[in-house]
Parts: structure tokens; C-alpha cells; sequence
């Protein structure tokens, strides 16, 4: 193999693609990038087992061949080069790389111990507009769960039905559903997306079409943008019944300005921080307090401009209050991700989850669950 | 979410039983194990790091014989394995298993992440737990208002009788303080007041299960301010009756008469009314007629919605015996519901009644059928601390008074219907309400013989459960002793 390649451009795809490599992993290979001529192109790829991506850069070629090297050292030399362009050339398990003045000898793998990945996306693959994916995504990512005791919430469910694709995630304490408008599709499904493949995607995705493409028998998601093709194993399992906690009514509603919101929790986040978070939402017929307490930094009480609408005065105790704990962090994320000028709160009892709108964006739905004070 | 929870503990249960009884039954060969031997031959033929990389996630999904050839099937975690499997080390698998088998082996790799280690339970986390939640605060709230758990709208049985003060109780659950304060039920014992009180306290806490209920009989609220008055505590009474949502008093009536009571009473009432509380009342009797109560109170019972609740007909009474009956896990085929129904005329009884049946059910091991519950029909209900006080001749006189018979028709030979049936229904009464012998009852019918006796009871229990006729007898009689 033998080749000149455009040394950003190069440096680029390296950037993308030793993220998806697993240093930790037992196997050496699988710390290694695939170099690959293919269609008088360089096709770079990288897996972990999890995810892979391969992404084709323009190439100038002498001769064909592949080989594997260490993503880091790869990464890390190249990030480090100046100069137009880059001379690559192998020989049997080592590669020669030349740029300007510099000249390197890397060993690497033979490739035939590279696992296949996918470097296209079949026929019949769906097309989804990026702007509405890129917009959509982030306001459920962060609600994922890491904990791999419960694999099923540790991926975003997809559910495709008709023209509109809904992106659902939670951790069991916090739920966000999007939906997103789609071109007319006869077609209905469910999947369970990895959160690792969409976060990538995000990453590499600017303003490009973004094709789907979902093998359910081989359990796998592929995804092309651009020249890049990712893709990851779906999570097998069934994701929980999360429409029968939407609460569909509300007794008590707050309006409130997001900015005064972000911030006013905010500052009771410095006194939650040492007491699990906790902030309490104290709320009357017609005031919207938040206060935090601390035993080791002392408390804080914050009032907001509210606009409130009881529909069931039992809500409120006999001081005539309704007091809803939450933990702070999960309000600040939701507040972080949301762009509209006002927030609308829906409660319908201390133990039930709240509703957070954005109303702005109608097709936003999240859920906090509250967290249980002690009586 | 405890119904989700229970529901996919049962799938996640069903799901590893299946795989149990799937690898027991697959060829008689344990997949598992074999499995288990392969991949410790495998771990000698290939390098560690390439076994724990591709090989520790695969399992067998199934396996097949087909005249001397085994069909396995292998299931990988990721298409990346399976393809890395698939080109690189199917001929070592294939070449270990058949070694296992001794037999040549098809193979065939899939996709399918291995679940049968129950990993795929569903999450029980906060946000999906929280119906669970409801039900114990709310099982804590009942219990802290002290309301009886099964006394709840649902097994509230309606009819005629009682469809007034259900809808008064209904509406006063819908609209705390607001429809009917105070609501006032009266009816005579074993009828339901208490039931449909507690059922408003129920419906209430449903709603909103920070609402202060509280349940107490009329005793308990003399009792509370005899404590208060003697510890000098009357401000902590107050407090825990004044600041109430829904005050149940049960039998009021014992109140009367009672002068500081009546006047603390008077207060809490007057308070409650005030901020908006409810108050639900019972007694035996309407407020008009409680004697020794002070016309002030009485005028405020007044001011208030009073309903009566008349005794259950016929088929409320089934209605009831049904209900119960399921409460008690019996199940009662619907022709002995109506003998039950027909013969025992309080829900209170019937429950009494539904109790001896069920130990004679499960302790004597007895049928359920029509004998066995004549017979205890027949026994009339000695463990009923309520009796008729009367004398075998007031009865007499009382089914003569009825039917306008003359006692020696009524003691006398002839066996025409008119004459007959009478005469049956008063060996009937005096055998099931005053528990007398059979023998007794036959001497004092013009000395017949005890199994005339037996055979009259057994008939008129039969008619009781399907002829209006004779329970309207029963009941008017009843009435005249």
C-alpha cells in the first residue's frame, strides 16, 4: 500500500475515529485504526465492539493494501505535523509515514484480525434532515443512564411511526420525550439506540442529510453522514412502559421566565450541594418560593415571578402551601438544554412526577420525579 | 410501578423457566454445559485475550438432530462478533463441537444477546415505581384515620333501600364541605351507615392523601374529652379535632346526655363547619328523636342533610352475600345466594352466616349445597346476640293475627295450602328465630312429629331463596312480634 492523502484532512478523520477504539480492551487490534484503500479512497475505521465507524477520505494511490496501527500513537503524531500532505507506505506490518522534513516508522497489525464493520448503508435506508436530528437529540441525551445493571435505559428509544420519529430517554428518575416531524413513512418501529453511537453522531454530523439504517436481524443501527458511516448494536430488551407515568392531567400550574428559573436555582444549588440536592418548590396560591437548606452552609429562600393556576385547593397545606422537593441538578440539565423564554411546571402531588414544558417547543415533554421529604 | 414490576418479574420468571425446560429438553443434551466444556477447550486453542474478546458473550440458542448431524445455533452479542466468528473461527468451533457430539456439526451463528441470566428485568426505579408509592401512603393514611380497610365505595351494594343516602354519600365525597355538611345517616343496626361513612373517608383520601380524616364513634369522642378534662389537655383535643378535613362520628347518639360533651361538640362542630370541614354522622335514629340531645345541636343536625337507610330487600341482600362472599374467597353458585339472601334478613348476619359456612367448609370439609346450607339456616343463628325476646305463643299469636287464623285451624289436621303453609312458616319461625327444638317446636303445633317439623323448615328456607310471597310473610311477622 502506498498513498498521499491531505495531512487535515487526514488528521481529521484520525480525531473521529480513534474515540471509537477501546485502549482498555484485552485484544490489541481493537486499539488499532484499519487503513484501507478502497474506490481510490483511504477508508479509516475504528470499533469497539460497541460502535464502529469508517470514513473514506480523498487519496491519491499508488498502490492497494491495509494494516492497522495504534490509534494513539497515530493520533498523536499526526495531530503534530505540519505541512500540506502525507506520504503513507507499508511494508508487511509496519508503515512508513512522511511529512515535509519528517519520516516515521509505525508497527502495526496485520488487518486480517479486524473485525468487519459496515462502510455503506443499504438501499431502502432512511433519510432524516439533520438540522431537526441535531436540534431533537441533545434534549433527551443527557437523560440516559449509565448504569449498566439496567441495559434498557442506558440507550434512547426510537420510535418511528408514520411522519413523525419520537426520541425517548431516561434514568428512571427523569424522563424527556422529543418528537420530531419526518417525511411520510409507512414504516413503524422501536428501537433502543445506544447512547455512545448518537453522542458520536451528534459530533460528526454539521449540515448534512443523515441516513438510517436498521438491520433487525443482525440487531444493528448504521448510520452514513457525509462520508462517514457509523454504527452500533441495538439494545435488545424491552424499554419500559413510560406513557403510563405521562401524567395526562395537572391540578396546579406555575409560568415561570426561564432565566430567572436557571438561575434562581442555581443559587440554591450552592446550598443543595451538600444536603443530596435537595431543592424544595414552596408554592402558594399565588407566590413561587425555592428554598435550600444545608447543615453545614446554612439555607437560602428565593422568590420568583409566578404566574399559578389551582384547579384543586386541596393541594395546599393548612399554611396554605405546596411544597414539592426536587433535586436541583436534574432542573438545572433540563433548564440548560431548553432555549424558549418560558417554562411551564404542571404538579398533580408531592409523590407524582412534575411535568416540565418548554412553551416554545410543544413537541419537548420531561419529567422530573420529585424527591420524597420526610413528614 | 408495581403491577409493571410484578408483571415482568413473572416474564423474567417464565423467561428463565422456559430456558431451563428448553435446555433440558433439547435433544436431551444440557446446552449449557456443553457450551461450558467448548469454550474450556476453546480457551486452550486460542489466545486469552481473543477468547474473552469474542468467545465469553456467545451462547447456544438451539440445538437440533437430524439423522446423525447436530444443528446448533450460536448466539453472539454484536454483529462485529458474529462477523469476526464467523470467518475466523468456525472451523475450530465446529471442529470442538463435533469432537463433543461425536457426530458432525452445522453451524449457524445469530445475533442474540444472552438474557436468561434475568438481566433483562424490567428497571424499577422512581419514576416507574411510583403507583406502589400511592398505595402505601395511602394504606398509611387509611390506617392513621383509622377507617376500616374493605369499607369502600366498591363494596358498597345499592338498591332501593339505601340508594338515597348512597347518593348523599357519593356527593358529599365529590364536594367535601360543600354539598351536604353535615350529612346525618340513620338506620337501625347492621345496615350499612358505618360502611358508607367510611366510604366517603376512603374516597376522599383517594383524592388526596394529605386530607385529615378521621374516624371515631361518638364513645371515643366522650372518651377523648373525659382524658382532655382530666390531664388538663383539652387544648391537644382540640387540636386534633379541629383542624380535620372530614370528621366521622359513628353512633352519635351515645352522646346524649352528656351536658359538657354535648358543648364540646357543639364547638368542634361549629368550628369545622366553619373552615369549610365535613362532618358525616350516624345513629339509630334521626336527630328529631335522640333524646336528651340539645336543641342546638339538633337544630344543626337538621341544618344538614339527613338520610335514612331502610333494612336491605331481597336483592340487595344478594348483592351482598355475593360481595362478601368474594371478599372471603368463596364462591357461591347463585341459587344458594338467594337461599342465603332470602333467610337471613341483616348484612351483619350474613356475614355471621358466611363465617359458619366457611369454617364449616374448611374445617368439616362439608359439600357446598343446598343441605348444608339448610342446615345451617336451620340452626338459626344462636351466636346472634340479637333475638327476638318474645314467647312461643306471642309468635303464634302473631301468625294467626297475620294470616286472620283461628288456632285450631292453624294447630288443627287439615293440610289445605291456605292452612299449611302457615302452619309451616310458624315452625319455621319458631324453629330458625327462637331456636327451639324440633321436638319442642312439633309439641306446641299440635303435637306433631319432629320430622313434619324438619320437613316444614327445609321447605320454607327452599321458598324463602325464590318466593317474594313467603319473605314478605317473614318480614311482616317478624314485624308483629
Amino acid at each position: 500500500m502506498k498513498l498521499r492523502v491531505s495531512r487535515k484532512s487526514f488528521f481529521d478523520a484520525l480525531s473521529i475515529t480513534s474515540r471509537f477504539t477501546s485502549y482498555k480492551a484485552q485484544l490489541p487490534i481493537l486499539g488499532n485504526i484499519l487503513l484501507e484503500t478502497k474506490n481510490n479512497k483511504l477508508n479509516i475505521s475504528a470499533t469497539n465492539l460497541e460502535m464502529s465507524v469508517c470514513l473514506a477520505i480523498a487519496a491519491k494511490i499508488e498502490s492497494e493494501g491495509k494494516i492497522t496501527v495504534p490509534a494513539k500513537t497515530i493520533h498523536d503524531v499526526a495531530s503534530n505535523l505540519s505541512g500540506e500532505s502525507v506520504d503513507l507506505e507499508v511494508d508487511k506490518e509496519q508503515i512508513f509515514l512522511k511529512c515535509g522534513s519528517f519520516s516515521s516508522k509505525l508497527l502495526g497489525i496485520v488487518a486480517s484480525d479486524f473485525p468487519p464493520i459496515p462502510a455503506s448503508v443499504s438501499k431502502n435506508a432512511l433519510e432524516i434532515p439533520s438540522e431537526t436530528f441535531l436540534e431533537s437529540l441533545p434534549k433527551v441525551l443527557y437523560c440516559v443512564s449509565s448504569d449498566e445493571t439496567r441495559p434498557t435505559l442506558t440507550g434512547v428509544l426510537m420510535i418511528l411511526f408514520k411522519d413523525l420519529v419520537s426520541w425517548v430517554a431516561t434514568d428512571g428518575f427523569r424522563l424527556s420525550k422529543k418528537d420530531m416531524p419526518m417525511k411520510e413513512s409507512s414504516r413503524e418501529t422501536k428501537i433502543i439506540i445506544p447512547k455512545g453511537v448518537l453522542s458520536e453522531l451528534i459530533r460528526i454530523a454539521k449540515e448534512q442529510k443523515i441516513v438510517l439504517d436498521y438491520k433487525k436481524d443482525e440487531k444493528q443501527i448504521v448510520f452514513q453522514v457525509g462520508e462517514a458511516v457509523l454504527s452500533s448494536r441495538v439494545i435488545e430488551g424491552e424499554f419500559p412502559d413510560f406513557e403510563k407515568i405521562i401524567p395526562q392531567t395537572y391540578k396546579l400550574k406555575l409560568d415561570v421566565d426561564r432565566n430567572e428559573l436557571s438561575q434562581a436555582i442555581k443559587l440554591a444549588s450552592v446550598f443543595a450541594r451538600d444536603a443530596a440536592n435537595v431543592v424544595k418548590f414552596i408554592i402558594s396560591e399565588k407566590t413561587f418560593k425555592l428554598n435550600a437548606e444545608s447543615s453545614q452552609s446554612g439555607d437560602q429562600e428565593n422568590s420568583l415571578d409566578v404566574k399559578i393556576e389551582s384547579k384543586d385547593s386541596q393541594l395546599f397545606d393548612e399554611k396554605g402551601e405546596f411544597v414539592i422537593a426536587f433535586n436541583c441538578k436534574y432542573v438545572e440539565d433540563y433548564l440548560n438544554c431548553v432555549e424558549g423564554e418560558n417554562i411551564e411546571i404542571k404538579f398533580n402531588d408531592v409523590n407524582s412526577p412534575g411535568v416540565f414544558l418548554d412553551t416554545s417547543d410543544e413537541k419537548l415533554l420531561h419529567l422530573i420525579m420529585p424527591v420524597r421529604l420526610q413528614s | 410501578m408495581h403491577l409493571l414490576e410484578a408483571e415482568n418479574y413473572k416474564n423474567g420468571l417464565v423467561l428463565r423457566l422456559l430456558c431451563t425446560s428448553f435446555t433440558i429438553k433439547m435433544e436431551g443434551i444440557d446446552t449449557n454445559n456443553l457450551w461450558g466444556d467448548v469454550c474450556e477447550n476453546l480457551k486452550l486453542s486460542v489466545s486469552g485475550a481473543i477468547f474473552s474478546t469474542w468467545f465469553t458473550q456467545t451462547h447456544i440458542v438451539s440445538l437440533k438432530k437430524n439423522d446423525k448431524r447436530h444443528f446448533i445455533e450460536i448466539g453472539c452479542p454484536t454483529l462485529y462478533s458474529k462477523a469476526t466468528l464467523e470467518t475466523r473461527y468456525f472451523g475450530i468451533v465446529q471442529d470442538t463441537l463435533s469432537s463433543f457430539l461425536k457426530t458432525p456439526v452445522d453451524l449457524i451463528f445469530t445475533v442474540k444477546q444472552q438474557n436468561s441470566n434475568g438481566k433483562n428485568l424490567q428497571p424499577v426505579t422512581p419514576l416507574f415505581e411510583n403507583s406502589k408509592d400511592h398505595g402505601e401512603d395511602l394504606n398509611r393514611a387509611i390506617s392513621q384515620s383509622k377507617l376500616r380497610m374493605t369499607y369502600t365505595f366498591q363494596n358498597f351494594a345499592v338498591s332501593s333501600s339505601n340508594q338515597m343516602a348512597w347518593a348523599a354519600a357519593e356527593a358529599v365525597s365529590k364536594n367535601p364541605g360543600s354539598a351536604y355538611n353535615p350529612l346525618f345517616i340513620w338506620g337501625g343496626v347492621g345496615i350499612g351507615k358505618t360502611h358508607l361513612m367510611s366510604a366517603v373517608g376512603h374516597s376522599v383520601l383517594e383524592k388526596n392523601r394529605n386530607a385529615k380524616v378521621y374516624f371515631c364513634t361518638g364513645e371515643d369522642f366522650t372518651n377523648d374529652i373525659v382524658e382532655g378534662i382530666r390531664n388538663k389537655t383539652t387544648q391537644d383535643f382540640r387540636n386534633k379535632y379541629r383542624k380535620l378535613n372530614l370528621l366521622l362520628i359513628d353512633d352519635i347518639q351515645f352522646i346524649a346526655g352528656k351536658v359538657s360533651v354535648q358543648e364540646e361538640f357543639f364547638h368542634t362542630f361549629n368550628a369545622l363547619v366553619y373552615s369549610g370541614s365535613q362532618i358525616i354522622l350516624t345513629s339509630d335514629q334521626p336527630p328529631s328523636e335522640i333524646k336528651r340531645l340539645e336543641e342546638r345541636l339538633k337544630s344543626r343536625f337538621e341544618a344538614g342533610l339527613i338520610v335514612d337507610i331502610g333494612p336491605p330487600d331481597f336483592e340487595l341482600r344478594c348483592a351482598i352475600v355475593g360481595i362478601k362472599a368474594k371478599q372471603k374467597g368463596l364462591t357461591i353458585p347463585s341459587n344458594l345466594i338467594h337461599m342465603i339472601a332470602g333467610n337471613i334478613d341483616t348484612p351483619r348476619k350474613i356475614e355471621g352466616f358466611l363465617i359458619k359456612l366457611l369454617s364449616e367448609l374448611t374445617i368439616k370439609k362439608s359439600e357446598l349445597n343446598e343441605m348444608l346450607i339448610e342446615n345451617l339456616v336451620g340452626k338459626g343463628d344462636d351466636s346472634s346476640p340479637i333475638r327476638i325476646k318474645a314467647s312461643a305463643n306471642d309468635v303464634v299469636t302473631a301468625v294467626m293475627k297475620y294470616y286472620s287464623l283461628g288456632k285450631k285451624q292453624l294447630m288443627g289436621e287439615s293440610r289445605v295450602k291456605r292452612l299449611a303453609q302457615p302452619r309451616q312458616l310458624l315452625m319455621y319461625i319458631l324453629r330458625t328465630q327462637l331456636s327451639l327444638p324440633y321436638e319442642e317446636v312439633g309439641r306446641l303445633i299440635g303435637g306433631r312429629d319432629h320430622t313434619t317439623v324438619m320437613h316444614a323448615v327445609d321447605k320454607i328456607t327452599q321458598m324463602a331463596s325464590n318466593n317474594v310471597q313467603i319473605r314478605e310473610d317473614i318480614l311482616g311477622i317478624k314485624k308483629l312480634i
